[in-house]
């Protein structure tokens, strides 16, 4: 049964909501091409009882011509009009013409007239019919759809076929002109139900965009400026030549083999019945499938590959059945496969573009293709090469190659017009910097360095300082005289670094005047002395942050019972400073950081942290993961393990999967890893990727996701990130079965399960977040992001091109597993079964389920949630979690206890 | 009575408009840093012209709260007081409240709310975002 439904979805997911614009559409699409294959031996016939087959070339040769005039004249009509107009336009002409022409079909130049119109007829038709489509779905639906769509074209064209077959001798060939005015019809009425839905949308949209401005000029400029349908183009026009050249090859085998009424009747059967049957099994069994498993790319490349294998044959022994074999191949493909991949590389162009275009470029190059084809064929068989069906296989053979390549670079430009649609733009502040190299711009920061703001003042004179030929020195000891202090402690900050003693004096009294003279004064290292038994801690600090770069001074300076003194005082400023002088001049084997780390004051605590970052001890390690804890310490607890590099890797593996440590100490872990750009890393977070607890799972994630940005050299080993895509994805459809029976829930006037339905609900948000952020390690980590962004926003139009993308990118497996999360909502239930065997419980099993997770704010829930639907059977549960469990969730057991018991 | 459960506060504090863009396991998080408070009929809870430190949901009971003597307004279960006495350090309470019958109350010390918006950046991004709403709103009524 699950396997019916499967193949049903399969076949025709048609979802609710979409039932009348498709099937209206189906039946529109097989009207027309029922009336198509009435025209198409109605007129083949009229043409060849008229005239002899020799006259075909030049037929091939005025319908190429009068398609491109008629392409230009559609165009131009329908781009003053709305495509609902047009459509009725068309289909009242149509109609109209087929009632002329039966009265007229007695003038002599009529065949011909009715040749080139039936040419004109189908694609006009068929092609408004498809843009009407694309106004009516969208690409996500579109991929679902059209296969089906274009089966309603080949069930008419079979149906149309026979009919023929089994009137034409009772009714005659030219009453059967009537019949097809009749299909026209009911055409038109399927249409207008098709676009009931949608109709403002549909009467808004143009047949052919542009408003009065339409010009041939304006419809080639469109395609040399978008290679999406500069590809379309190209792609189409060695499609139908290659078809040309197909049919030949065909006709002149039949013509060897057959005559008269025997080659009648073998065309009837080989299009009627063989090619029919042929594109009904395509289309019902193949198209769908093929679609959703190789996408647009992959569908468009078995047409063209088809042909070139088959053709092997022909040249190997040229015949009816190697040549019929080749037609076969060919125009099922281009039916079925074909049809629905060129209707589908339509989609992700704007729609202004496209409905502008597509009619244009569907008619002009189908008919200019083919009177190609003919010229060519001409070339080939007239001339003094006189080719046989051997050579021009081969020629078939060799135009497969540009076919197959036309093919791949509509699959790129598919894929990458859908990447724009969607693709975030970030400004990367970090890289804006201002450049000083004229004397215009120095003048202007001279001016803003001595103006009031002084912050500005203090940013310009940093701009200054870095101008490779501007002596600033004059400008600093202007400044020097009279400025604010933020402004004064840049001057003397930038003076330190030039080692410029031309402010020496009045320095003292300064901010920044201190720091600046034990940096270039000839007494600084009384200077310093003096400073470091200073009263005051801030001076003492203010020399020790002045001298950070010189060790070995601080080393001569700070004696050990200085250290000692200070690392015992009372003040906890003191205990800072002697926290930084370690870290200055080294701990020399005293136990006094280690104490330093542990210190209440987070200052003291912090300058210690800072320290052992800076000597990278290995005794420190501990106290420094100890700190990732304490939230006022942890940035620079961050910063000093990642001081340590690589080295310290193995550590911070141990220290993620070590339940002695608390778990948000653990959380923190990856943080580090994330700032330690090597291999190490990347293979200790991804050893990690499945850890049990979901908050380190996730910061995990995280840091993985930094490390590719930051450094995409790293190798993210393919097979862990695939194993837990499947892990997340299976949690994922386990906790949307354990949500079903709770899903009524959540609006209700519910206690704990409101509470726990709202809980799951999170809970799969953040499961699909883990699920994009491990794609992120498999492919292009900002175009994933983006797709994430618009899926989880749910924005129309970029969350189906966000799906388009992943559809396209992702691996068969992969997609096979996510795209039904995100993009069938109300099959999730089923793919879980059929993916993972997971099943939908009852309520209670749902909630044993979740007690048992191992998930504590869920098992919270769960046991809540069972106290209060009165879910007796599952009090061993409640009671080995009131035992067993952490505090909280204790807590809400024992209350659960009671609350069953009563 | 025992002091409620992690998920009992949860759906206490759901009431909360300053919390009301937090997930339930975040509001978790905040429920282990509320601790039950009881007081008798005719407590004083609040007074007004002083400054507050913590926040107050009702869990039982009722509260009323006046100004100048003059009654405002009768807060009930799940009602909310002192909600924005979290951020706002300084300014005093412009109302008192006192109980009006044996009430019980969850109270979120200003301490400890900080110390776990510390640990936990969504909940601060959360709390953001929902101060940036509140603000929009303003800055949109005519």
């Amino acid at each position: 049964m699950n396997r019916v439904r499967a193949l049903r979805r399969e076949l025709f997911d048609i979802r609710p909501g979409e039932h009348l614009r498709t099937w209206f559409m189906f039946f529109y699409l097989l009207c027309v091409l029922f009336a198509y294959y009435v025209l198409k031996p109605v007129s083949r016939s009229m043409f060849l009882t008229k005239f002899n087959i020799d006259k075909l070339p030049s037929l091939y040769m005025l319908i190429a011509v009068f398609g491109g005039l008629f392409a230009y004249l559609y165009s131009k009509l329908a781009a003053r009009s709305s495509l609902q107009t047009a459509v009725f336009w068309t289909l009242s002409v149509s109609v109209g013409s087929l009632v002329a022409m039966w009265m007229f079909i007695g003038l002599p130049w009529m065949v011909y007239v009715l040749n080139i119109w039936v040419s004109m007829f189908a694609i006009v038709l068929v092609s408004q019919g498809w843009l009407v489509a694309s106004n009516l779905f969208d690409a996500r639906e579109a991929k679902r759809l059209y296969p089906l769509l274009a089966m309603g074209m080949v069930l008419g064209a079979a149906f149309g076929g026979e009919f023929t077959n089994r009137t034409a001798l009772l009714v005659g060939t030219r009453n059967l002109l009537l019949a097809s005015a009749g299909m026209v019809v009911l055409a038109y009425v399927a249409v207008r139900l098709a676009i009931l839905p949608a109709r403002e949308k549909v009467s808004h949209a143009r047949a052919a965009e542009s408003g009065g401005d339409f010009s041939f000029r304006q419809m080639t400029s469109d395609i040399r400026r978008v290679r999406h349908l500069q590809v379309i183009v190209g792609l189409m026009m060695v499609m139908y030549l290659v078809d040309t050249l197909v049919e030949y090859q065909f006709q002149v085998t039949a013509r060897q083999v057959y005559r008269g009424d025997q080659l009648t009747a073998f065309f009837g059967q080989f299009y009627g019945l063989y090619l029919n049957l042929t594109e009904f099994v395509f289309q019902l069994f193949l198209t769908a499938a093929v679609v959703k498993r190789f996408g647009v790319g992959g569908t468009l490349q078995i047409s063209p590959a088809g042909v070139l294998l088959t053709s092997v044959a022909t040249v190997m022994a040229p015949g009816v059945t190697s040549a019929g074999a080749v037609r076969l191949t060919e125009a099922s493909t281009r039916y079925t496969l074909n049809r629905t991949g060129m209707e589908l590389l339509y989609m992700p162009l704007p729609a202004v573009l496209r409905n502008r275009t597509k009619a244009f470029i569907d008619i002009c190059v189908d008919r200019v293709s083919r009177g190609l084809g003919g010229f060519l064929l001409l070339l080939l068989t007239a001339t003094f090469l006189h080719l046989g069906v051997k050579e021009i296989a081969m020629v078939t053979m060799a135009l497969c190659i540009p076919w197959m390549y036309f093919s791949y670079l509509a699959r790129k430009e598919y894929v990458s017009t859908i990447r724009k649609r969607f693709a975030a733009r970030r400004l990367d502040f970090e890289t804006v910097r201002v450049s000083v190299h004229d004397p215009a711009t120095a003048g202007l920061l001279e001016t803003t360095a001595a103006g009031d703001n002084p912050r500005q003042a203090a940013y310009a004179l940093s701009l200054l300082a870095e101008a490779p030929e501007y002596d600033i020195r004059r400008l600093l000891r202007r400044l020097s005289a009279d400025c604010a202090p933020e402004v004064c402690r840049k001057v003397y900050e930038i003076a330190a670094k030039l080692k410029w003693d031309g402010l020496v004096e009045g320095a003292r009294g300064r901010p920044g005047g201190l720091a600046y003279l034990l940096a270039v004064s000839p007494e600084r290292r009384d200077l310093a002395r003096e400073l470091l038994d200073d009263a005051d801690p801030a001076r003492a600090r203010e020399a020790i942050e002045a001298l950070r770069e010189e060790a070995d001074l601080v080393g001569e300076l700070i004696a050990p019972e200085w250290l000692e003194e200070n690392a015992r005082s009372d003040d906890a400023r003191r205990r800072a400073l002697a926290a930084t002088a370690i870290g200055i001049r080294g701990d020399e084997g005293t136990e006094l950081l280690h104490r330093l780390l542990a210190d209440p004051d987070p200052e003291t605590a912090g300058a210690a942290v800072r320290a052992a970052g800076a000597l990278r001890g290995r005794p420190y390690i501990l106290g420094l993961i100890n700190a990732l804890g304490n939230a006022r310490l942890r940035g620079d607890a961050i910063a000093a393990l990642a001081a340590y590099g690589p080295s310290i890797a193995g550590s911070l593996a141990d220290a993620m999967t070590d339940t002695a440590l608390p778990a948000r100490v653990r959380q923190q872990v990856p943080r580090v890893l994330k700032n330690i750009p090597d291999q190490r890393s990347v293979d200790v977070l991804l050893g990690r990727v499945d850890h049990a607890d979901v908050s380190i799972r996730y910061s995990v994630l995280k840091a993985l996701n930094r490390l590719r940005e930051t450094a995409p050299h790293l190798c993210f080993d393919h097979a862990s990130v695939m194993r837990q895509i499947l892990n997340e994805a299976l949690h994922y459809y386990e906790l949307n079965a354990a949500l079903e029976p709770f899903r009524d829930r959540r609006d209700g006037n519910y206690g704990a399960s409101r509470l726990l339905a709202l809980s799951i609900e999170e809970r799969l948000k953040y499961t699909l977040e883990r699920l994009f952020r491990l794609l992120g390690l498999r492919y292009p980590p900002k175009e994933i992001y983006s797709a994430y962004v618009a899926v989880a926003r749910q924005h129309g139009d970029s969350a189906t091109a966000a799906l388009e993308f992943l559809d396209n990118v992702l691996e068969r497996d992969l997609k096979r597993i996510l795209l039904p999360l995100l993009d069938a909502p109300e099959h999730i239930l089923d793919h879980g079964r059929e993916l993972f065997g997971v099943e939908v419980r009852t309520a209670e099993e749902a909630v044993r389920e979740l007690i048992r997770s191992g998930d504590p704010w869920l098992v919270s829930c769960a046991i809540a949630a069972a106290a209060e639907l009165q879910f007796r059977s599952l009090a061993p549960e409640i009671a080995l979690a009131a035992k067993e469990a952490a505090e909280e969730v204790g807590e809400v057991a024992r209350s659960a206890e009671v609350a069953l018991a009563a | 009575m025992a002091e409620p459960n992690i998920v009992e506060k949860v759906i206490a504090l759901e009431g909360v408009e300053l919390l009301r863009n937090l997930t339930p396991e975040q509001l978790a998080r905040i429920g282990s840093i509320a601790r039950e408070v009881r007081f008798p009929p005719g407590k004083l809870i609040l007074e007004a012209g002083k400054a507050f430190d913590a926040l107050y949901v009702i869990i039982e009971g009722s509260v009323e709260l006046s100004r100048n003597g003059e009654m405002l307004y009768t807060a009930h279960l799940h009602d909310v007081l002192g909600a924005w006495a979290l951020f706002d350090e300084n300014d005093p309470m412009p109302v008192s409240a006192k109980t009006l019958e044996d009430t019980r109350l969850l109270r979120i010390g200003r301490d400890d709310f900080y110390d776990l918006l510390a640990d936990n950046g969504e909940i601060t991004a959360a709390l953001f975002s929902t101060l940036v709403q509140r603000f929009r709103k303003l800055v949109e009524q005519p």
